[in-house]
């Protein structure tokens, strides 16, 4: 075992891009894309604003939309400018305040405002969406205030008329709707698992000259796949952790018994590499090798229900997910550090014991490409 | 040999090599069906949500009724108290709960304001925005009715009512994408890259291949062999982009504002800038399974820094300007722009023209490149000619 796990070390010693695979590509990885969302709640979204009416009530509704912190009003004369800065993608949302927006107000009639924000960057949509409302309806609110108060309301029944029923919402688990802790670790995750699949085809592509081949049989692939694992999977355990460490650790996301993580990365690891050596015995060509496990694990991010969500998807979708190891281990990662529930972790991540089943037909196409007792003697 | 027959054997070169058309035409096909297939259903609806009802009287159960109407969230069961809900949760058994406080009915009818309040799991915010938004609807609602009944109690006209509820109408209209579907968020955008990581791709392990033996690959000059190959990837990309652009868009029914003549004028230099970049991409390599991994691991920060999944203002200017170089990137947003939000061509003739400028930009490289590569032909083929 030890001269197998020599040689490994040899052969990464001498492949540069292998090396760099292991050691600073992932960490670049990692730091690009938790930069790239570095700034985790979106603020100083620009809208277009629009002032028809030019009446203190609808420059008080442009201030009122201003102080939100998400939003950054962008004054336009007209509607064409407002469209146009839309449909560039230069402002995310456009607010129309009417004319007589004020005169409607005051003699009672429903002056209708109209918003209008971008479906087509859907996250920047939504969000702008629900601000503007709310910014809305706080000086709507302000003016409905003076309005019962003239009409002789008591001051202390006065919240109770212009709103009844009032709501307290709490975003359990990321109290801050922190974009960091709900997306960078799935992303990494993600990434990490490409990493773990593209070093592991890559150590088992060498074993494909005839030479080598030939001599995997005589050594034992159970023997030879077995060093492998050995030896990559300290490294990439130590990436896995890593990536936990900046999350949890450096960014201080809130996160509970992170320890029982750790069990479960080295099952993901597992679950890919099965899958990798499945697919070397399948296809025996290293660019090919490659170029299938690609296929297979570039999608896994969309799949992993974090951004869309599982029980929406069509069964089909369902199915496949539950073929990619990164589906498993993020439920089981959410579990943990949403929930402390370490319970419902080991249940999704035992799960990933299922991915054993890849080594019948595993076998059988080792068995199936053993190299025949007459090239055997040809070759010697 | 002519330009044409070049051309036809280079076709024919990557149609044979089974690890290219496994990623050319495989890929380009399989994507097309994995890629959509979470989201086809749209938006995320009927989330599971625990009531924690403290005040059993008809007017909180006519708010869990309210709350089960709406489309995005389904009340899967009653808890005691907020801890069982909360515990519900961390079995995941609910996404979130609702907890309508003890002497509900009796304080709004004593005049009193009272507070509902519902969680969401924030780890999921698809999950976690469904159910706000439900809630908080049927929240307004129930709120809107009372004030409404106080009202005509009180005597105001009907008419007047209406008004005095709501004085203000909010009209409030996603647009480019009305629905707010994912397909129509991520497909554009999303397509684009593909044909761009794939074509790399291509042409990555199609050239690695080449470099290091004799062949076709040099019977013209460096220049002219780059025109060449662009020209036959283009061939084969003009076929899988019109599929993609106009088949799969068109079946997802992502937004198509944008004339045929326009989308071609700005396929034109997109994929002449990605061939070009291909192109010197691959003259980096020597090893085939290398490009596909490399361009493995690009695929996600291109897709994130691209300005669709996350606003560009908020991300970090030094990855803007780099990711400018990429033709994925300019490219993407010219095409949401023109076809998906429909802005005009003009609006677009920047991003039209940065793609011109990364297509000259590769070209040089490319050239370059294979320059490079026949240098190092050439000398390691005299070595072998010294040594025999």
């Amino acid at each position: 075992m030890r001269a197998l796990l020599r040689r490994e070390w040899l052969a990464l010693k001498h492949d540069n891009w292998q090396l760099a695979l292991v050691s600073y590509v992932p960490l670049l990885g990692f730091m690009l894309l938790w930069w790239l969302f570095s700034a985790a709640l979106p603020r100083g979204l620009p809208v277009a604003v629009v002032d028809q009416d030019h009446s203190s009530i609808s420059r008080m509704l442009g201030r009122t939309i201003n102080a939100s912190p998400v939003n950054q009003v962008i004054d336009y004369p007209n509607q064409t400018e407002a469209i146009a800065a839309m449909r560039r993608g230069e402002v995310y949302a456009l607010v129309t305040l009417p004319v007589n927006l004020r005169r409607d107000l005051l003699l009672g009639k429903q002056p209708q405002i109209d918003v209008r924000y971008n479906g087509q960057f859907l996250l920047v949509g939504k969000l702008l969406s629900a601000q503007i409302s709310l910014s809305l309806a706080d000086g709507l609110h302000q003016l409905a205030r003076v309005n019962l108060l003239s009409h002789g309301v008591p001051s202390k029944l006065v919240a109770a008329h212009m709103q009844p029923v009032t709501t307290q919402t709490t975003a359990l688990f990321n109290v801050n709707n922190n974009y960091v802790g709900f997306l960078v670790p799935p992303i990494l995750v993600a990434l990490w698992q490409l990493i773990a699949m593209l070093t592991f085809a890559n150590a088992m592509n060498r074993e494909l000259t005839p030479g080598h081949w030939q001599q995997a049989y005589q050594q034992g692939w159970f023997k030879l796949i077995g060093a492998k694992a050995l030896f990559y999977g300290p490294i990439l355990l130590v990436h896995g952790q890593f990536v936990l460490a900046l999350v949890y650790g450096y960014l201080g996301l809130p996160a509970e018994q992170l320890v029982w993580l750790l069990p479960l990365q080295l099952l993901t690891l597992l679950a890919v590499w099965l899958w990798v050596v499945l697919i070397f015995f399948l296809l025996r060509d290293s660019a090919r090798v490659i170029s299938f496990c690609t296929a297979l694990f570039a999608p896994a991010f969309a799949f992993m229900g974090i951004t869309f969500p599982t029980a929406n998807m069509p069964l089909l979708a369902q199915w496949w997910r539950e073929l990619m190891p990164s589906s498993h281990y993020i439920e089981a990662h959410v579990s943990l550090v949403s929930y402390g529930n370490v319970g419902l972790m080991w249940q999704h991540g035992l799960a990933m014991l299922g991915f054993l089943l890849l080594l019948l037909p595993t076998l059988a196409l080792a068995y199936w490409h053993r190299p025949k007792a007459d090239k055997v003697e040809a070759l010697s | 040999m002519s330009y044409w027959r070049w051309m036809l054997t280079d076709i024919v070169t990557l149609a044979r090599d089974r690890a290219i058309a496994l990623t050319l035409f495989g890929g380009v096909l399989f994507y097309a069906v994995l890629y959509p297939l979470p989201y086809i259903h749209d938006v995320a609806t009927e989330q599971s949500v625990a009531v924690v009802d403290l005040d059993n009287s008809s007017l909180s159960r006519q708010m869990i009724r309210y709350a089960d109407a709406s489309p995005q969230v389904k009340i899967v069961a009653r808890a005691g108290s907020v801890d069982e809900a909360r515990a519900m949760i961390d079995q995941n058994q609910a996404k979130g709960l609702l907890v309508i406080p003890a002497n509900f009915r009796h304080d709004l009818l004593r005049g009193q304001q009272v507070t509902l309040s519902f969680a969401g799991d924030a780890s999921y915010f698809l999950i976690y925005s469904a159910i706000v938004q439900g809630l908080t609807t049927a929240g307004l609602d129930v709120g809107s009715q009372l004030q409404l009944q106080g009202l005509l109690a009180n005597g105001t006209l009907p008419a007047a009512a209406a008004r005095q509820v709501a004085p203000v109408a909010l009209n409030d209209v996603a647009v480019f994408n009305q629905g707010l579907g994912y397909p129509a968020y991520v497909i554009p955008g999303l397509f684009l890259l593909i044909l761009h990581q794939t074509l790399f791709i291509g042409m990555g392990i199609l050239g690695a291949g080449q470099w290091r033996q004799t062949g076709y690959w040099q019977q013209f000059s460096p220049l002219t062999t780059v025109c060449l190959r662009m020209a036959s990837f283009s061939v084969i990309y003009a076929f899988l982009s019109a599929f993609y652009i106009g088949w799969c868009y068109y079946y997802y029914d992502v937004g198509r504002q944008a004339s045929l003549g326009q989308v071609l004028l700005l396929m034109l230099p997109f994929l002449l800038a990605t061939a070009a970049a291909g192109m010197a991409f691959s003259t980096l390599f020597v090893r085939r399974e290398l490009p596909t991994q490399v361009m493995l691991l690009s695929s996600m920060p291109i897709l994130f820094v691209a300005g669709f999944v996350w606003p560009l203002s908020i991300i970090p200017a030094p990855l803007v300007w780099l990711s400018q170089l990429v033709p994925a990137v300019p490219g993407m947003m010219a095409m949401l722009q023109l076809n998906q939000m429909g802005a005009s061509w003009s609006q677009v003739l920047p991003l039209w023209l940065q793609l011109w400028g990364l297509c000259g930009l590769y070209l040089l490289l490319a050239v370059w490149g294979v320059h490079r590569r026949r240098q190092a032909l050439a000398a390691q083929l005299a070595e072998d000619s010294e040594k025999h």
